[in-house]
């Protein structure tokens, strides 16, 4: 018992030191969108949605966010299009040569240095005459994200029996009746978490948008571009913002799988003796 | 391939006419030839099985006539049509899959409708049709469960009923009794035979037991690799074997070898075994050369005075095993040691260990088969 204690009191105290450093940045800048501060006090009579205003008047984060947003939206969807097309062809095909190379362009693009993609992109784009912006950053994104969301529909896929899509056909359905009935329904959740997976990729992604925004340029770029000029306080407000966005998809993610889980996640009650 | 002999066709032909016709059907894989050219009649409303070992190409079959297997020689013919053309879904037949291939994201009534929802059939008639079906196959109080919510035999019986709504002319079935436990199994089988009966659909149902077959079948069509080794009612497989496969197959593990043949005449031949020379009745054997005699454990006796194959054996061991008392012997002359399977009787004296018995066997229950394995 005592020993049990010896060992347990500082493992304690070492786990509250981890998540107060890990947490305590955070609530102060959590804080700081709210109040101000004098001389390492938080004045409580302070209260004011001053900053989360200036982050959306003509603010530069504010329309730094909303291109994020944008750029992320978009490349998810272009992604999820292409990625889940991809895996089912490459599903259908297991051990072509043609469905190997296919694999081996989605990955590359995640695989490779992103100054490398982003060099190459920004080099074909301006020979190609398309000018620098959201566009050309959504581009860049959607090579990036999809391999993440093909690596998990095509788990899904593969974990799927294929006797399904054949008894599918056997049942009279056409190809397109399959795909929607089958095949889609199977893949909201691979989609879903592969989407969130890939926004925040998007999200946070520098390197490759750095060559490509023109203008245009995403929060992550435009946070980098700020660190010379110094940042003004709007920063707490956008970045609890962010915080908050977060938990809110966190939890709806686990609400949505844990109802997705119930009917094909059980095992069998009557059991099989 | 031996051609079915002809006194085994009408029991169940009758004015039967083949559903499916298929000639010279071939599937080979790269250099592999898992069908090798080969013609089968299915029988319009007859429970065909086909069965045999594993990799014989069974299940190669069942997929090339779905469709979902194109095959590289012959032709299938679906009442006089050929539906080498005809793609998957628009064939009259359904299949059962081994693993019931069950819509995991669909409740039971959602899987069965699924075949009358992708034709467009409205919603009302839907309803009262998957009802029907779910009464056939006993899950009417289960019609909101998901697959994972069932167990074996109800997952079997859903998929069973959702190969049937749509009313095919034909359901193929693979292997679809292998997942469950031999007391569920035993049940099903006689459900299914059932449910063949009354809904008149012809069934071809894929096994590798012989004993399923039997149970089931109005005729087995028995294949080893890649070829039909013989077509047949149950009974005749179980006692006109052709061959030493077939014979052993249905459990015939008394092979008399090598065996010539002494003389013939229309309804009997002498055939000169190690054992002695023996009488078997029945048509002519095709063939002359490498023939060997099959008898059954069951059809082994001791002899009586009018028994006409004799057989001087020593015992070499005695089992009980409840109804039956199993009796193996052995023959100074041949190697082979031969196996007597007889009903158990409370007051009928064992044979001893190491005495002399003499044993016999009927004209008629031996069958005289192709010996020599290629
Ligand atoms: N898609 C395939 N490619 C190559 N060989 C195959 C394929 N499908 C089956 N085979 C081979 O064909 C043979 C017969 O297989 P199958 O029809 O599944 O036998 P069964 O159902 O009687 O066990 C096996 O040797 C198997 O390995
Ligand atoms: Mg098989």
């Amino acid at each position: 018992m005592t020993r049990n204690r010896i060992i347990d009191v500082p493992l304690a105290a070492v786990a509250v030191l981890v998540y107060v450093s890990l947490y305590l940045p955070i609530l102060l800048v959590f804080l700081l969108s709210f109040f101000s501060m004098r001389r390492g006090k938080v004045n409580w009579d302070s209260f004011s949605l001053s900053w989360y205003a200036k982050l959306f008047e003509n603010d530069a984060l504010g329309e730094a966010l909303w291109n994020s947003l944008l750029v992320g939206s978009l490349a998810v969807a272009a992604a999820a299009c292409f990625a889940t097309s991809a895996a089912i062809l490459v599903r259908s095909q297991p051990g072509r040569h043609s469905a190997r190379l296919l694999e081996y362009v989605i990955f590359l693009p995640f695989l490779l240095p992103p100054i490398i993609t982003g060099l190459s992109l920004l080099i074909y784009f301006r020979e190609a005459g398309v000018g620098r912006g959201i566009f050309t950053i959504t581009v860049g994104h959607t090579l990036f994200v999809s391999a993440i969301i093909y690596r998990i529909v095509l788990t899904r896929l593969n974990a799927l029996s294929r006797n399904l899509v054949e008894a599918a056909l056997d049942l009279g359905a056409t190809r397109m009746q399959t795909f929607r009935f089958i095949i889609l329904p199977n893949l909201r959740m691979p989609l879903l978490t592969g989407g969130l997976l890939a926004f925040a990729l998007s999200f946070d992604e520098t390197m490759i948008t750095l060559f490509l925004s023109g203008t245009d340029a995403t929060l992550p770029v435009r946070l980098y571009a700020m660190m010379r000029v110094g940042f003004t306080p709007t920063i707490n407000a956008l970045v609890t913002l962010i915080l908050g966005f977060s938990i809110l998809l966190t939890v709806a993610v686990a609400l949505a799988w844990r109802r997705n889980a119930g009917p094909a996640g059980k095992t069998s009650r009557e059991g099989r003796t | 391939m031996v051609a079915p002999d002809a006194d085994s066709r009408h029991e169940v032909a009758g004015d039967r006419t083949p559903l499916l016709r298929i000639r010279g059907l071939g599937v080979r894989f790269q250099d592999f030839e898992a069908i090798r050219p080969l013609d089968l009649d299915v029988l319009n409303g007859e429970f065909l099985t086909v069965l045999g070992p594993s990799g014989s190409g069974k299940t190669t079959l069942l997929r090339t006539i779905a469709g979902f297997q194109q095959p590289t020689a012959g032709r299938i013919e679906f009442d006089g049509r050929d539906i080498a053309d005809l793609p998957i879904n628009r064939r009259p037949f359904n299949t059962v899959f081994q693993d019931y291939a069950l819509f995991p994201h669909m409740t039971v009534r959602e899987n069965v409708a699924f075949g009358l929802r992708v034709r467009g059939v409205a919603r009302t008639t839907r309803d009262a049709r998957v009802r029907d079906a779910l009464a056939i196959v006993e899950l009417e109080d289960l019609g909101d469960r998901y697959p994972a919510q069932l167990s074996g035999g109800q997952q079997q019986r859903t998929a069973l009923a959702r190969a049937m709504i749509c009313e095919p002319r034909l359901i193929l079935l693979d292997e679809p009794l292998a997942a469950l436990d031999a007391t569920l199994r035993r049940q099903m089988q006689r459900f299914l035979k059932v449910v063949q009966r009354r809904s008149g659909i012809t069934f071809v149902f894929v096994t590798h037991d012989q004993s399923e077959a039997i149970t089931v079948s109005d005729r087995i069509c028995v294949m080893r690799s890649g070829r039909i080794e013989q077509i047949g009612t149950p009974r005749d497989l179980y006692y006109r074997p052709q061959s030493r496969f077939v014979a052993a197959f249905f459990g015939a593990s008394n092979i008399l070898e090598p065996c010539r043949i002494e003389s013939t005449g229309e309804a009997t031949t002498m055939v000169s075994t190690p054992f002695g020379t023996m009488r078997v009745d029945g048509p002519p054997p095709q063939v002359r050369e490498g023939l060997a005699l099959a008898v059954r454990p069951e059809a082994l006796v001791p002899a009586a005075d009018d028994t006409c194959n004799r057989i001087e054996c020593e015992v070499v061991s005695v089992s009980f095993v409840g109804s039956e008392t199993i009796t193996e012997l052995k023959h100074p002359e041949a190697r082979h040691v031969l196996t007597m399977k007889t009903r158990s009787n409370p007051s009928a004296r064992h044979p001893v260990v190491g005495s002399r018995l003499e044993v016999g066997f009927d004209a008629a229950a031996c069958a005289l088969v192709k010996g020599a394995q290629e």
